[in-house]
């Protein structure tokens, strides 16, 4: 038996019990999935299996002590020993799914369906363009002369007749024109971001989205916030869905937009949020163990080197970078 | 502005909006192709425009699981009917001569059933043989029906002590079932790798070991 495919499967196992709970962590398990096609593979096969134990349910129920006399296969001949180390091992390299956080869509929740019926046309009708990036940057133009440049390995929708109702997940530097006739509404990671005429960069990972503001002025809101917030050029919000918090801090304009030139600054950011860039801009992955992720980074990273800059950023805080390239991790240094 | 119209209306609808590139994303990682993606997204919108819900506490949630869940569906399909291509090609002797659809019946449900007696045995017998707080803990989440939080709390271990019993047995179960050719055809050909068997005799249908 190969190791390696073990390891797979004991990790598309925890992922498959995992899905069952509310608490999943959806994004983490599509990054996983990413990694390897053979996680798909083998995510199917236990999670058809688990189908198939609810499928023959009631027969499997029925003969719950197998009889005596009936030949029993030992399917998988582990000793004790083993077991109990297989069971001690299994999944710890898998990011683990965060449990007890939960967001009430209040205002989503309480839904009528009955409208939906005549919604069919306006969501069909003008057909939604879809903007999916991989490893490269893309320019994209919209009919009243406004760009946006979409980062790597992000996806941005454009609906609406105006072409005015936007979905983005990932990166975007927008650069808009003032249309007096026009709103532009972009939804990012559970924020709507309200916009007149401006530039203004916009990273949205899960739920955790930055607005950064270099010229004009939009409005932020969201179900999570008790009041919409105006920002206005050189600030930035950070804000957390998970923890429902939203912060406002100065941001220099130069910085803002600044992986279309190669570069990723922060400022007390977290390590989780600067790991994920990496992964957008840089293409590299590397694993952040959950105690470290609320380490703070402040500097610059080069990104035209992922591995380089991932270097560069465990040497700056203070950690140790593990493991190999493709699967790299940050750790705490022993002493 | 119009898109805010159906947005009041039907809450999942508009969730789905929002969230549509990253179910998209997850749906293209989860089926291995952009186009199947997109097509589940459009069955989710079919869904999700004509159903009555109640209250829904995490929509985006709610969305992913009815995502993965199509796949799911999909890939049952899927494996079903390649079971029973697999079964007319045997019958055929040598599997060389016909295609399925050349066969004079080519939809025998007693080679069904047959087969689906053969795989609860098999489970049967792999759940005897799990360790026992993998055993309990499966029997309780899957026979009675019992939350991993309740399980936890009959059990006196801890949260991810029971996750952990329960991926073990799920492994373990989706190994016998491998071990007996039950993933062959289905899990190689989605994306061209047959890593994954590890059953003796890789890609030969081996139901009858089970007896």
């Amino acid at each position: 038996m190969k190791s390696e495919d073990d390891t797979i499967l004991a990790e598309a196992a925890r992922w498959h019990i995992a899905s069952g709970d509310d608490a999943m962590d959806w994004d983490a398990f599509t990054l996983w999935l990413e990694a390897d096609p053979r996680h798909s593979s083998a995510y199917n096969e236990v999670a058809l299996t688990d189908g198939l134990l609810q499928e023959y349910r009631d027969t499997l129920q029925d003969a719950s002590e197998p009889l005596a006399d009936e030949p029993l296969i030992a399917v998988n001949d582990a000793a004790p020993l083993e077991t109990a180390l297989e069971t001690a091992s299994e999944g710890a390299e898998i990011i683990r799914p965060a449990f007890g956080k939960r967001i009430r869509w209040a205002g989503f929740a309480i839904a009528a369906t009955l409208a939906a019926v005549l919604a069919i046309p306006q969501f069909m009708a003008p057909a939604s363009q879809v903007y999916e990036t991989t490893a490269a940057s893309r320019q994209i133009a919209l009919e009243d002369g406004s760009t946006i440049m979409l980062a790597p390995r992000s996806s941005l929708t454009v609906e609406g007749r105006h072409q005015d109702h936007m979905a983005l997940s990932g990166g975007a530097l927008f650069d808009i024109r003032h249309d007096p006739d026009r709103q532009l509404t972009i939804t990012a990671g559970g924020l709507r971001i309200s916009d007149i005429g401006t530039r203004f960069d916009v990273q949205a990972q899960d739920k955790r989205v930055r607005v950064s503001v270099v010229e004009g002025k939009v409005e932020v809101s969201s179900e999570r916030l008790t009041a919409p917030v105006q920002l206005a050029a050189g600030k930035r919000l950070s804000f957390d869905g998970d923890a429902g918090t939203a912060s406002v801090a100065e941001v220099r304009s130069e910085d803002v937009g600044a992986w279309e030139k190669g570069r990723l600054s922060y400022d007390n950011a977290p390590l989780a949020l600067v790991v994920t860039d990496l992964h957008r801009y840089a293409g590299v992955e590397v694993a952040v163990p959950d105690a470290l992720r609320d380490r703070r980074f402040s500097g610059t990273l080069v990104i035209s080197d992922g591995d380089a800059a991932l270097r560069d950023l465990a040497q700056v805080m203070g950690l140790r970078l593990g493991g190999r390239a493709g699967a790299w991790r940050l750790e705490q240094p022993a002493s | 502005m119009e898109s805010e119209e159906y947005g009041d209306a039907n809450g999942l609808v508009r969730l789905l909006d929002v969230h549509r590139p990253e179910l998209l994303r997850f749906l293209t990682a989860r089926c291995g192709s952009a186009d199947e993606a997109e097509d589940v997204v459009q069955e989710m919108w079919i869904k999700v425009s004509g159903q009555a819900t109640g209250p829904i506490t995490n929509g985006r949630a709610y969305l992913f699981r009815m995502a993965n869940n199509l796949v799911l569906d999909r890939a049952r399909g899927r494996r079903r009917s390649m079971q029973r291509e697999r079964t007319w090609l045997e019958a055929e002797g040598g599997g060389v001569a016909h295609m399925p659809e050349d066969r004079a019946d080519p939809g025998e449900p007693a080679d069904e059933i047959i087969a689906r007696e053969q795989e609860a045995e098999v489970l049967r017998d792999a759940i005897a043989a799990l360790p026992e707080g993998a055993q309990r803990a499966l029997r309780l989440y899957r026979f009675d029906e019992i939350g991993q939080k309740e399980i936890a709390d009959i059990m006196g271990i801890s949260r991810s002590g029971v996750e952990k019993h329960l991926a073990l047995a799920m492994k373990r179960l989706r190994q016998a079932l491998a071990d007996c050719g039950a993933f062959d055809a289905a899990a190689s050909r989605e994306h061209g790798d047959p890593g994954l068997n590890q059953g003796q005799g890789g890609g030969k249908p081996h139901m009858e070991q089970g007896r």
